[in-house]
């Protein structure tokens, strides 16, 4: 009897565990961003809903999407949803994470709840055009549902995502606005503030020495030494507001040219993207509620 | 001399208090049209729910044809609606209110209108019918975020002409309160589309 009860429990404790693992209701925080770990993944399959091989397989049409056209997406298939609004829920898993480009708003969210046993697409305001509702509910209808009412997740997803890539593939340009932007600034700024700081250099040594005002006029220039590689120039200078005159000496190369100063190359390209394990980022596109969802 | 000073001090605080009025309206400005771009994008919405009617209740009459009441419902609820228009510039709560409580009507004809899609396997096989189904989801949905878009600019704005001192700026260049959209019980039922 006490080992009735006993084998009891165990099942029971057993059935608890396996009631947790299987659907756990995730909140939207609780979301894992494989992206954000490795650029070149997309699909979040914290529970182990899908083999490794879909999967991987996913990742790389969506990898060369976005290469391609730019497009972010996330992809989470998860056993249950907070909320069991899978809209909402999928809707606010892309906005906090700004999964698309700014500006563009081409970011697109696929949600799979299999508690909620409900397929989601939502779609960021730059896509509505290229993947209106209908077309996002065409390729639920056709690839996903009937796979997904089997429970063969695998196919399901890894189909409609073909699909979804099929369509959006050549939507766009990958055209990566933002980063030029910042580059194009950066690149002015620092042209703006060497140009300044020549200007003041040679407004600088402009001035006279004894009175400060800028009115130094050159009056006499000649070399007084000789070296092998180069020679020493005198210049005679005169403020034409004190009568001051002063002399200064250059060293100056053999070759011609003066040698004050070489000319300073600023150097340095902005880069994106590391190698092919880096983090990616998401660009904070932003959503208008597009998109549809299937149930099954 | 000293005078000078008193001249250059009161100058300098009047200069200060000027800047910080163009500041402060020009932030009003901003907050005030980020509210009237939210309202027109609401309204965008509710337009393009309102143009899928046509093709929605043409599509369901050609398997359903005699709910005819169902179809007057909505197309009456739909004329109405576009009737109402609100100006995001003189908004009022009672014209917000009319507003809502007519498109809210839409909303719940159509909801009947799906309803009764149901009873008819034909129809709702039917291709065309499914997608203009997903696009009146999807509209609905964007009603939704807009309206909740909207509803964040009306408060943000509101928040910054009550807050001191910009209330002060407020109260001489007459911004006024926007009122935003209340969740009410019944009158704002979204359908509920069941695939």
């Amino acid at each position: 009897m006490k080992q009735k009860f006993f084998s009891l429990l165990c099942l029971l404790l057993s059935a608890c565990a396996f009631f947790e693992a299987n659907a756990r209701i995730y909140k939207v925080d609780d979301v894992p961003m494989v992206h954000l770990q490795d650029r070149t993944r997309y699909v979040s399959n914290p529970d182990g809903i899908l083999s490794s091989s879909s999967v991987a397989q996913m990742d790389s049409m969506l990898f060369a999407l976005e290469e391609k056209t730019g497009i972010q997406t996330i992809v989470a298939v998860l056993s249950g949803i907070e909320g069991g609004d899978c809209f909402d829920f999928a809707l606010r898993l892309g906005e906090k994470h700004g999964v698309g480009q700014k500006g563009r708003d081409n970011g697109l969210v696929i949600l799979l709840s299999t508690e909620e046993r409900c397929v989601q697409f939502i779609t960021g305001y730059g896509l509505e055009e290229t993947l209106p509702d209908a077309k996002c509910k065409r390729i639920q209808d056709k690839y996903m549902v009937q796979h997904f009412s089997r429970d063969d997740w695998d196919k399901g997803m890894v189909e409609g995502v073909r699909a979804v890539c099929g369509v959006l593939d050549g939507s766009m340009e990958n055209i990566d606005e933002e980063d030029d932007t910042v580059a194009i600034i950066a690149c002015c700024a620092v042209a703006v503030l060497c140009l300044v700081l020549v200007l003041a250099i040679i407004w600088h040594a402009n001035r006279c020495p004894q009175c400060g005002k800028h009115s130094i006029q050159r009056t006499d220039s000649r070399i007084v030494e000789r070296h092998s590689s180069f020679v020493v120039r005198e210049t005679t200078y005169k403020c034409s507001k004190c009568g001051h005159t002063f002399t200064k000496r250059n060293n100056e190369g053999i070759s011609g040219g003066s040698g004050t100063g070489g000319g300073v190359i600023i150097g340095g390209g902005f880069g994106r993207g590391g190698g092919g394990f880096s983090g990616g980022s998401f660009g904070g596109g932003s959503f208008g509620g597009g998109g549809a969802g299937s149930r099954f | 001399m000293k005078m000078n000073k008193a001249t250059i001090i009161v100058l300098a605080v009047v200069a200060v208090v000027v800047i910080w009025a163009i500041a402060g309206y020009n932030g009003l400005v901003k907050a005030d049209e980020a509210v009237s771009t939210a309202w027109s994008n609401v309204e965008n919405q509710y337009q393009r729910r309102a143009d899928l009617i046509p093709n929605l209740v043409n599509t369901v009459k050609g398997y359903a044809a005699h709910e005819k009441e169902t179809f007057d419902a909505v197309v009456a609820a739909r004329t109405r609606a576009t009737q109402i228009t609100v100006d995001a510039d003189n908004m009022t709560p009672e014209k917000l209110q009319e507003y809502q409580e007519a498109q809210g009507a839409v909303g719940a004809a159509l909801s009947r209108l799906i309803a009764i899609s149901e009873a008819y396997p034909d129809l709702k096989a039917n291709q065309n019918f499914k997608e203009l189904q997903a696009q009146l989801e999807g509209t609905e949905n964007r009603i939704s975020v807009e309206r909740r878009n909207f509803n964040n600019a009306a408060k943000e704005y509101n928040t910054s002409i009550r807050t001191f001192p910009r209330n002060i700026l407020a109260g001489v260049f007459g911004f006024e309160k926007r009122p935003y959209f209340e969740a009410k019980d019944g009158a704002e039922n979204v359908p509920s589309v069941n695939f």
